[in-house]
């Protein structure tokens, strides 16, 4: 198992570091001058963008800049940002609850809804609760989330006036709508997966010894089908995560929550080199670091894997 | 056993044509025809459209449906309907370039990487891992940061994330046909690479392939939007369905209309996408498994006949 574990961790390294390199280098395939962002357009004198230059490093080659930054990130520090004129490290800092405790709640209730949605649907197959769950499951699918979230804001916080429109991180309250908004995407792949895998499980021989010995019908569904159906249902939600990363930054742009979402997104707007680095970089690691705690809860789960 | 079975054909034909007619479920044919009728009228949009999508009528400024404007105007007074008309243009054509490009790239990467292995094969599917660990619209977000901010970038971003799925998918499926006897049949002809991977493996792949496809349109319809609705890509004035959704918000007290309708349009659309997607897996999977029937199809003919000889001899 230790070896395992190594073995994922150590591919997982290098990953990151061709992902930082290509981070580096996108950000940067247009030669642009960010020193305008950083002076909002206005007009300087050669010195004064001389020092500018200096003191963020960019008069220097791109792979030293890539080693600033780089070793930076080993420290701790993501660099200066250049329209903020505070530490990346520091923004994020103040971002990151907010976007993570968006992401944590929003995952927790997509779970909690589709996973009776999906047995619901699976038991009662081809019934007409069954195909009015999955129509709407359909529809989900297709909502884009930002739309999902408009339509939720209109009718229950401009129309109904039972939530706030605007997070200003005062409550869980405010947190209330935005995370539905995230989670029903979710919900919908989720319950959707989670239909067939126990269609399929219901109807294998193990289920049919299970009920012939009467075994209560919920105890075979739940403790011998869910059990096995959960594996499939782990990975449709693990690969979800990354999906829900980036649905977060669409969900914080429609509340104007302020978190991570809205410093990348004004980032990439005003060339904000070292924030754009920062933020991707961060939500690529916490991805992947989700990605290798599920796969070794797999093999936990299930000692086949380990094997291989 | 094939010329053994042509002497029967009208059977095997026939249920060849049940196949056919499955693929037009009633599902399928509803969502088909509503594709065909949205694409139709964005093709047409210069004709069917009462307006043109950036005049601005200052009197109308947020007008709430009528007779005149059907779903009312924006905040610039231009027609709402107009603009969902010509920014269905903008949004499914950027759509299907999209795809046009992961096509362009993914599938000939994904042959090549699967059929020769080896050295190629580790470097192709090294980048789409490092690629892939990027969530996609993330990779999207900060190649618009690189390239600029519009149309066109978002196009190429997109195109470009959408690359590494593809090549996966046909690589898997270049694995599975390149060890099938047909292929050993053209080596020992002495065919060229080039043309067994292209003439002899893609069209056994071509099936699946289209499948992703489908469903592809419809996630580069719904990342598009993102995009847009975010400012990093199809900026105002022109027309398109994710800025729409963008400019509305501002006023979705006044006038739901300019967010919603877009908005209701994008999931009209992708639903079809997804249901013509499932309709298309199933009937192309249904003919798959109906080929190595054959053998079931002739006994039964044979049996057939039999019975109608032993009656005829009776």
């Amino acid at each position: 198992m230790g070896k395992f574990i190594l073995k994922r961790l150590g591919q997982m390294v290098l990953v990151l570091i061709a992902v930082s390199v290509l981070i580096f280098a996108m950000v940067r395939i247009t030669p642009s001058d960010p020193v305008a962002s950083m002076t909002n357009g206005k007009n300087v004198s050669e010195e004064t963008k001389q020092e500018l230059r200096a003191h963020y490093n960019l008069d220097k080659s791109y792979p030293e800049q890539y080693a600033i930054w780089i070793t930076g990130v080993f420290q701790g520090e993501f660099g200066e940002s250049f329209t903020y004129k505070q530490d990346v490290d520091f923004l994020i800092g103040e971002r990151i609850g907010t976007t993570l405790t968006l992401v944590l709640m929003s995952g927790l209730l997509a779970i909690l809804i589709a996973i009776p949605v999906g047995v619901i649907s699976a038991v009662k197959m081809n019934t007409w609760l069954d195909k009015l769950l999955s129509t709407l499951t359909l529809i989900f699918v297709a909502s884009p989330v930002f739309l999902t979230a408009l339509v939720l804001m209109l009718v229950f916080a401009l129309e109904l006036k039972w939530f706030p429109a605007i997070y200003q991180g005062n409550s869980i309250k405010e947190m209330i709508l935005p995370a539905i908004a995230l989670a029903m995407n979710m919900v919908a792949l989720t319950s959707r997966i989670t239909r067939t895998t126990m269609i399929e499980q219901l109807n294998s021989d193990y289920i049919r010894t299970a009920t012939a010995k009467g075994l209560p019908r919920s105890r075979v569904i739940v403790t011998y089908a869910l059990k096995n159906a959960l594996i499939p249902i782990i990975t449709v939600t693990s690969v979800q995560i990354g999906t829900m990363l980036v649905g977060a930054v669409l969900v914080e742009s429609v509340f104007a929550m302020g978190g991570l979402g809205d410093l990348l997104i004004s980032g990439i707007k005003s060339a904000d080199y070292p924030v754009v680095q920062g933020v991707t970089l961060l939500m690529v690691t916490i991805f992947l670091v989700i990605n290798l705690l599920v796969d070794i809860l797999y093999a936990v789960l299930d000692p086949r894997i380990r094997m291989k | 056993m094939i010329s053994a079975f042509t002497g029967h054909s009208p059977l095997y034909r026939s249920k060849k044509k049940k196949n056919v007619g499955k693929l037009f479920t009633p599902g399928v044919t509803v969502a088909f025809s509503v594709l065909v009728l949205i694409l139709l009228a964005c093709i047409f949009a210069p004709v069917i459209a009462p307006y043109d999508p950036n005049a601005q009528d200052l009197t109308q400024c947020l007008a709430k449906p009528s007779a005149d404007h059907l779903l009312g105007c924006d905040q610039n007074g231009r027609d709402i309907f107009s603009r969902i008309l010509y920014g269905g243009r903008t949004a499914l054509v950027s759509a299907l370039l999209v795809v046009a490009f992961s096509m362009v790239v993914g599938i000939p990467l994904g042959l090549i990487s699967g059929y020769k292995g080896g050295v190629i094969d580790t470097i192709i599917m090294r980048c789409c891992d490092v690629l892939l660990s990027f969530p996609s619209l993330l990779l999207a977000f900060i190649l618009v940061a690189g390239l600029g901010r519009n149309t066109f970038n978002a196009v190429l971003a997109l195109g470009i994330v959408y690359v590494p799925m593809l090549t996966r998918l046909t690589r898997s499926l270049t694995l599975v046909e390149k060890n099938k006897v047909y292929v050993s049949a053209c080596v020992s002809l002495g065919y060229s690479d080039t043309r067994i991977i292209y003439r002899h493996i893609l069209p056994n792949c071509i099936s699946t392939i289209l499948v992703q496809i489908t469903l592809d349109i419809a996630y580069a319809i719904l990342d598009l939007a993102s995009l847009s609705f975010l400012g990093l890509g199809t900026q105002p004035p022109q027309a398109d369905w994710g800025a729409m959704l963008d400019e509305g918000r501002a006023v979705l007290l006044m006038n739901p209309m300019l967010s919603l309708a877009p908005g209701l349009v994008i999931v009209i659309v992708v639903v079809a996408l997804n249901i013509f997607s499932d309709g298309l897996h199933q009937y192309l999977d249904q003919s798959q498994t109906a080929l190595p029937n054959i053998d079931k199809y002739e006994k039964k003919m044979n049996r057939k006949l039999a019975k109608e000889g032993g009656a005829v001899d009776g």
